[in-house]
């Protein structure tokens, strides 16, 4: 490959891995069975999209199932949702890129639902931090925090350097947290994200083992923990005792060892202090409500439909349900589509709630947001300049029927 | 004005090639993604120790990297627009810095024989050579 004979696009491949195995002394190479990239045009920009035409030029595959994260507007209803054509017309390029390079384009942050499942114990290479904590925390797959330009490269030659999460003795915890002093039971999926924000702080980059979770806990409750603590924090595995396939034991994740005492033990007045901070508006006229990052799973939309139903949104509020394709197709087979329609809200798909989106709606004088996630409000803040209200599911709904923050401020 | 001092440190290349130019030395992790304007080369994030100072063309020393892992994308098309730095020197190179450097065939060292953030100041002219694992410091006179 490094002599160009499976043309420029392999060899350019192999030089990015080599480079990216040598920096962290890995000895091999390991073959890799499931790829997923992140970017989408307002991280990727113009040289980004050229970046992925010359990969493609001379006819470069991806040799492994690769889906794709959301973009930035749905594409069935661009003329509808008054779409700048800047941005359909890059859009267009990205696609018609990633089509010539092989990806199946799900353009979906939940492609753990939508068919690119990998098993216990596979190398992956999951771009995007949230499903690759995911991953290595739910389903025991091993993905790096490797960016598109290594899961491209990877998904190209079929193999990725071995080192960091790939390798056992760097999967072990290095921190335990103990949630026992939490009312646990009460938690929903915005208690855990306010969890996951404040832990998120304390762990950075280390491994914690997280202690008296219940045992049933909610999907949706795992994935609000998961995919928060990747904001604040930047570690790529969380071992939930008793749910992660890895940490059946406490011991188990410790290396045989039981550890002495818990190094954090969070109160319900760290968590409530964390709830609060998600927020970075004091205005209280809400402008639009967005759900969807990452993208509602059916079980959320059906949620949704069920608050939604019979109530009317406030005329200067809109709600936007940020999810895949396949979701979108289900509820129209199952009416919730007419529901949400009725109320005045929205159902959109190819894209999520923190991709980008906010550089029209800004446009078309959306300044003040409400979300149900907490990873969402960073972005729209942070990314995109949004003032934006953090709270629960029922909270932005009630605030999208009077138009004003009607959850914890 | 006395003579200039010299230091010459070990360092583990992470991108081969040479870079020299002055130093600009952050205490704080980067994130690309948002922290860093690639239409200027500053650094964009609230808070943070090079809030509003421009890395481009110098030679940016910092601990590590953080944030989202498009980072790299961004660090792309700051490059393409000459807004990059000429070389990077991290105490630990994570992932997302690690790939920004290899795709834009930057310069970068890790892992150096001493603190690089102990050891060089912003000003500081500094010179890698990630071929041979060197970076040379000559101290600006103060």
């Amino acid at each position: 490959m490094l002599e160009g004979k499976q043309g420029s696009g392999a060899r350019k491949a192999m030089e990015i891995l080599l480079a990216y195995g040598n920096c962290y002394d890995a000895h091999r190479m390991i073959p890799v069975t499931s790829v997923h990239m992140a970017g989408n045009f307002p991280v990727l920009m113009d040289e980004g999209i050229e970046w992925l035409e010359d990969l493609a030029r001379d006819g470069t595959k991806v040799a492994v199932f690769t889906t794709k994260n959301p973009e930035m507007y749905d594409f069935e209803q661009a003329e509808e949702l008054r779409i700048p054509t800047i941005y359909q017309v890059r859009q267009k390029r990205i696609h018609e890129a990633l089509k010539a390079l092989g990806l199946t384009l799900t353009y979906s942050c939940h492609h753990y639902l939508v068919g690119n499942v990998p098993r216990f114990g596979d190398h992956i290479a999951w771009a995007s931090s949230g499903s690759q904590v995911f991953a290595n925390s739910v389903i025991g797959a091993r993905s790096n925090r490797d960016g598109d330009h290594v899961a491209l490269a990877a998904a190209i030659t079929g193999v990725i350097p071995e080192w960091g999460m790939h390798l056992n003795e760097n999967r072990r915890a290095s921190m335990l947290i103990d949630v026992a002093r939490l009312p646990i039971e009460t938690y929903g999926p915005a208690e855990y994200k306010a969890l996951g924000w404040h832990l998120g702080k304390l762990v950075g980059t280390c491994i914690p083992a997280v202690a008296n979770l219940p045992k049933d806990m909610h999907i949706e409750g795992i994935k609000g923990l998961l995919y928060t603590l990747t904001v604040t924090g930047a570690t790529g595995l969380v071992h939930l005792v008793g749910i992660t396939p890895e940490a059946s034991t406490l011991e188990a994740v410790f290396g045989g060892v039981h550890p002495a005492s818990p190094d954090i033990m969070p109160s319900q007045k760290d968590v409530d202090k964390a709830f609060l901070e998600i927020s970075s508006s004091s205005e209280d006229k809400v402008d639009m409500v967005l759900f969807g990052c990452p993208q509602c799973s059916i079980q959320e939309v059906q949620e949704i439909a069920a608050l939604l139903e019979g109530k009317k949104l406030h005329p200067d509020t809109q709600l936007w349900i940020c999810t895949s394709r396949w979701v979108k197709t289900l509820c129209e087979r199952m009416g919730l589509l007419e529901i949400v329609r009725a109320s005045g809200a929205r159902v959109v798909c190819d894209m999520g709630a923190a991709d980008g989106p906010h550089l029209y709606l800004r446009e078309q004088g959306v300044r003040v947001i409400a979300i149900n996630s907490a990873r969402g409000s960073y972005y729209a803040h942070n990314l995109f300049g949004m003032d934006t209200w953090f709270g629960s599911t029922e909270d932005c709904i009630r605030s999208a029927v009077s138009g004003r923050w009607e959850g914890r401020k | 004005m006395g003579g200039k001092e010299m230091m010459r440190l070990k360092a583990k290349p992470v991108m081969k090639g040479v870079a020299e130019g002055k130093a600009i030395v952050s205490r704080m992790p980067i994130s690309f993604t948002g922290g860093m304007d690639p239409d200027t080369g500053n650094i964009r994030e609230p808070g943070h120790d090079l809030e509003g100072q421009c890395v481009a063309g110098k030679i940016l020393v910092f601990p590590t990297g953080k944030g989202s892992t498009t980072g790299s994308w961004q660090y792309y098309a700051a490059f393409k627009r000459g807004n990059a730095p000429k070389g990077i020197i991290n105490v630990s190179a994570e992932g997302v810095v690690t790939v920004s450097a290899i795709i834009t065939s930057t310069p970068m060292v890790h892992e150096l024989e001493k603190d690089p953030l102990a050891c060089i100041e912003t000003g500081d002219y500094v010179r890698i050579d990630a071929d041979n694992g060197i970076v040379e410091i000559e101290k600006t006179d103060r």
